[in-house]
């Protein structure tokens, strides 16, 4: 019996890690209440109620975008502001996963319990210490200006679509817009169900992945660049169709035929054969590495910020789908975040900096300066610089752009149905010291890219040009 | 709700887990007390080398080694020669297959062979001449030996009155926030069980002390109000298993009482318990993802709660037995068998419980940390071929560690239950008043978190730390029961029962993956209810005063 009573000390030591168990999970709860309390699945923190004393939101400007008075939420007085900034500063509601005021909502009101841990959140309100809850959250000071804001509202009008322009230099946001978006003081009653707001509450600027259309070319390119020698200066004769896996065939716009073009000219033609013909000579394995060193395959993060994926699979494409995948059709999409990235990275020679639109916490800076990893090398960045500043030049007309400003810029008109609907892009930057800008902008159904993109980024790049460049 | 009515229900709430609290504290101070002291039951005297051996336990080994509870120094003495064990009937000596082999006054024995006072044992060239613990003989007088002290345990009439009060204090607060009369009946139908069943313990089977009932009946009262609030009808079911967990927990009591008997017994709950397990298999329904439901009519029993019972009937042992089988080869093949059957049920909970209890049992039976190495190697590499054949299984672990990246899916309830004990506090948001009853398997998988966020962490952890002490009392009776085979099954049952636990309460917080096992006697579950009061048999057995119909100790030979 001795022996027996000797070896019960192993259950003893059970029983010791079972009340260990315990009390790790009560220091974990302890510590992690006030935080756990306040995520957004959440029911704890009522949805309008839990930013009444929430702090500011501010833009790079100190105009107010979001701010608690007297226990409420109220926005900025100008309507159009307040929908144009709808997407990155958020609603009373979580609904909008990446704004600012759903992802950082626990620290800007700073939920403790009325208190503390002991009462959760079961205080009575009878016993509830009404002088604490007007202490307020922190502020927040964002990168984000609401005159472009403002501007890329009115260009987008009733279109639905993002834009998204951020300094190469800095990372600095500086607009970041997407319709179709609401007035967050008088949020409409038919959201859920109006096809009018379908998709409301998705920033598209960072959440919505398209296909990326010509502006892929980019990355075709400096795929061939780097793999393909001599391909700079070799010419190349377009006939407006050609056939590439037996029967199927790859035609330009319209089928009509570029002659014969150097790469230079057939990024500013916009020609289809010259990419398919790369990105099916360069191979599925090579055309992937490059894609997903250009961010494909992977998506962007920035202050709690989770962009979708971008997306370049052609694990199971044939040779013809292969070669429609180097121009940025087959089953391939991006974000405007990441295609704002890969200007950024053709203006800031091969390397961008990461985007943050945090400028600081309670007047703590928040963010500094930090580069991406490299999506080219510099040698390749500076001759698809050139490419673009021809591009913009040759066929947009850098006039058409914005006269005050040297923009180079690529434009992409990405079909998405059989019948010939597609999404316009347009994506680029400014050669301007005062203004170093890369921007993406996407119209969905806009259909003409340069028709459509063009003027509608035009409309905001005058706008920076007025802001940036004469004040 | 009012402010005064608000205010009164706070303080109601505050005083829930001190009277649990206190409650606690009473029973495991009074099972403390009720202990007696190490006394020697009887004595051997060794007069050539003038030596008295203390016999202190129920089933005493005799050997030359170690670890023998009367140890001989003689080389002529096997290792584990003898076992000296007290029956009923008075006390037995049993040769464990001894070279020299026992006499008794010069007669060879073999088998269990009754002894009685001034009885010569002789074991090789020792001779051991049985007295009386206080006969005054010349080898006492160099040991003296303290006689047996009864002490005064705290009256269980008083832990009743405050179960009932407590329970009175949940369904009041039931009452007051949702407004409807819902959980009245349960804590009123619960305090009548308690207390007929008090009655007839004493009254009936003249026991003296209900500690452990008591804490048993505290957990399920909980868990019943916790049922109650939110689901009246559910409720009912649970009071109905609770009934007959009762019935089932005094036959248990009977049928353990004599251990020589349980060994009889033992081949056909073994073969039962597999046939039982087969048929579950075949016949079973599948639910909630594990096929191990049978449906009889309108009542659905999970058989596979009774297997935990019979592992244990299986792999616990008297000490003479202990000593002349020692290869642990039957029990080995049912462990494997039970555990094989609960992976192609899908119940991998249960699986693991299981593992852990025989791991537990051959243990304590071999004391042999080679054999259990051995077992949890062969368990892992058995865990590794089965995923790399099934990889989907390990699909549904997937968010253990991460809940948070799956929080709408795998990691939903775990996270809910994050949030919802973060908003209980300490003493909770009252009966209700939480959010986690709306999510799937609140009242059994996420008890702990139900319970965390209703009526506070305080009382939740008090719900853990009676397990615990169940386990903690089992480790303190081992030596002073009256047989080998209720200390294995008493410590066995503690460790399972802790086991279960943690798979219950650390499966919803994260710290080990959700296998959707029930906290025993908190969760809604009928089967488990019933089963978890049979296991307590097992303990309440280890505790020597069970079966002495006055309470105290007096050698009765």
């Amino acid at each position: 019996m001795r022996k027996i009573g000797s070896r019960s000390f192993l259950i003893f030591i059970l029983t010791m890690a079972f009340f260990a168990g315990l009390a790790y999970h009560t220091v974990n709860l302890v510590f992690h209440a006030a935080e756990w309390v306040a995520e957004p699945m959440s029911t704890f923190v009522p949805e309008s109620g839990s930013l009444d004393y929430a702090g500011k939101v501010i833009d790079r400007n100190g105009v107010v975008l979001a701010q608690s008075v007297g226990g409420k939420r109220i926005y900025n007085e100008d309507e159009d502001v307040r929908r144009a900034c709808l997407h990155v500063v958020g609603d009373d509601s979580v609904n909008i996963g990446t704004a600012l005021q759903t992802v950082w909502r626990s620290q800007m009101t700073k939920y403790e319990f009325n208190g503390s841990f002991i009462f959760g959140t079961g205080l009575p309100e009878a016993l509830k210490n009404k002088e604490d809850i007007t202490s307020y959250g922190v502020d927040y000071t964002l990168t984000i200006d609401s005159r472009l804001q403002k501007a890329a509202l009115e260009a987008l009008g009733v279109n639905r679509g993002a834009m998204f322009f951020y300094n190469y230099q800095t990372g600095e946001i500086v607009c970041m817009v997407s319709t179709p978006s609401y007035d967050p003081m008088n949020v409409p009653e038919d959201i859920e169900t109006n096809p009018d707001y379908s998709g409301a509450y998705i920033n598209r600027a960072v959440s919505s992945a398209y296909p990326p259309g010509s502006t892929f070319k980019l990355v075709t390119a400096n795929a061939s660049l780097n793999e393909i020698s001599g391909i700079e200066k070799s010419v190349f004769d377009c006939q407006g169709t050609e056939e590439i896996d037996g029967e199927k065939t790859v035609s330009c716009f319209g089928k009509k035929a570029h002659g014969k073009q150097t790469m230079k000219e057939a990024l500013a033609n916009s020609c289809n054969i010259y990419f398919a013909k790369c990105a099916k000579a360069l191979g599925k394995e090579r055309m992937t590495a490059y894609a997903e060193k250009m961010g494909f395959n992977s998506n962007v993060e920035f202050d709690g910020v989770i962009s979708a994926d971008s997306v370049y699979d052609v694990t199971d494409a044939s040779d013809y789908e292969l070669a429609w995948s180097g121009v940025g059709q087959h089953t391939i999409l991006e974000t405007p975040v990441n295609m704002a990235m890969r200007s950024a990275a053709i203006a800031n020679g091969g390397t961008p900096v990461m985007p943050y639109y945090i400028e600081s916490v309670d007047g703590a800076a928040k963010n500094k300066t930090t580069l991406a990893s490299p999506m080219m090398n510099r040698e390749t960045a500076d001759k698809l610089y050139e490419m673009m500043d021809y591009t913009a030049a040759v066929s947009y007309g850098k006039d058409y752009l914005c006269s005050y400003l040297d923009v180079c810029a690529k434009t992409g008109t990405a079909e998405v149905s059989d019948d010939g609907t597609a999404h316009a892009w347009l994506t680029g930057f400014c050669k301007d010291a005062e203004c170093p800008l890369a921007f993406a902008v996407i119209i969905e159904y806009g259909n003409s890219a340069q028709a459509v993109a063009i003027p509608a980024a035009s409309h905001v790049l005058y706008k920076a040009a007025e802001i940036y460049k004469f004040q | 709700m009012n402010e005064t009515v608000e205010l009164i229900v706070f303080a109601l709430r505050i005083a829930v887990p001190v009277l649990m609290t206190i409650i606690i504290c009473l029973a495991f101070l009074s099972l403390r007390l009720g202990q007696r002291d190490k006394h020697a039951l009887i004595a051997l005297d060794d007069e050539r080398k003038k030596v008295r051996y203390p016999v202190l336990y129920w089933e005493n080994s005799l050997g030359r080694s170690r670890g023998s509870d009367i140890k001989i120094a003689d080389p002529t003495v096997s290792r584990d020669h003898a076992v000296l064990l007290r029956r009923e009937a008075g006390w037995f000596i049993t040769d464990t297959g001894s070279k020299a082999g026992v006499y008794v006054n010069d007669q060879k024995t073999s088998g269990r062979v009754q002894v009685y006072v001034g009885d010569k044992i002789t074991l090789g060239t020792t001779v051991l001449t049985l007295h009386r613990a206080d006969d005054p003989t010349e080898a006492s007088v160099r040991k003296k030996i303290k006689p047996a002290k009864v002490r005064k345990t705290v009256p269980c009439g008083i832990l009743l009155t405050l179960i009932t009060v407590l329970i009175g204090i949940l369904s009041l607060e039931g009452l007051l926030n949702t407004g409807s009369f819902a959980a009245v009946p349960h804590a009123a139908i619960f305090c009548a069980i308690m207390w007929v069943f008090y009655g007839l313990s004493v009254k009936l089977f003249q026991r003296r002390n209900f500690e452990l009932e008591s804490l048993a009946m505290l957990l399920s009262g909980v868990g019943v109000v916790l049922c109650a609030v939110h689901d009246p009808k559910q409720a009912y079911t649970q009071l109905i298993s609770l009934v007959i967990g009762i019935v089932f927990f005094c036959f248990m009591i009977w049928f353990v009482e004599v251990p020589d008997r349980v060994m009889k017994w033992r081949i056909i709950i073994y073969i039962s318990a597999i046939g039982m397990l087969l048929a579950t298999l075949v016949l079973g329904r599948t639910v909630n993802g594990a096929k191990n439901w049978i449906f009889l009519g309108p009542v659905s029993v999970q058989p596979s709660e009774f297997a935990k019972i019979a592992l244990i009937f299986v792999g616990a042992s008297t000490l003479d037995q202990l000593q002349t089988k020692k290869n642990l080869f039957g029990f080995i093949l049912f462990t494997g068998a039970c555990v094989g059957i609960f992976f192609l049920m899908s119940d991998f909970g249960t699986a693991l419980i299981f593992f852990v209890t025989f791991l537990i049992i051959s243990f304590m039976r071999s004391g042999d940390f080679k054999t259990i190495i051995l077992a949890v190697a062969a368990a892992i590499i058995g865990v590794m071929l089965i995923l790399t054949v099934k990889p989907y299984i390990a699909e549904r672990f997937q968010a253990w560690g991460h809940v948070w990246q799956y929080a709408d899916t795998a990691g939903y309830q775990q996270v809910k239950t994050f949030i919802s004990s973060a908003a209980g506090g300490l003493f909770g948001l009252g009966l209700s008043k939480g959010d986690l009853q709306y999510v799937f398997a609140s009242e059994s998988d996420l008890v702990f978190g139900l319970a965390s966020e209703e009526i506070g962490l305080i009382a939740a952890l008090l719900l853990g730390v009676v397990i615990g002490g169940f386990m903690i009392y089992s480790k303190a009776v081992t030596t002073t029961s009256r047989s080998a085979f209720y200390s294995i099954a008493a410590c066995t049952t503690g460790g399972m029962l802790v086991f279960q636990a943690a798979l219950n309460i650390f499966g919803v917080v994260d710290i080990l993956p959700l296998t959707g096992v029930t906290l025993p006697f908190v969760s809604y579950g009928g089967t488990s209810m019933i089963a978890c009061w049979g296991l307590l048999s097992f303990i309440k057995a280890a505790d020597e005063r069970t079966y002495s119909q006055k309470g105290s100790i007096k050698g009765s030979f």
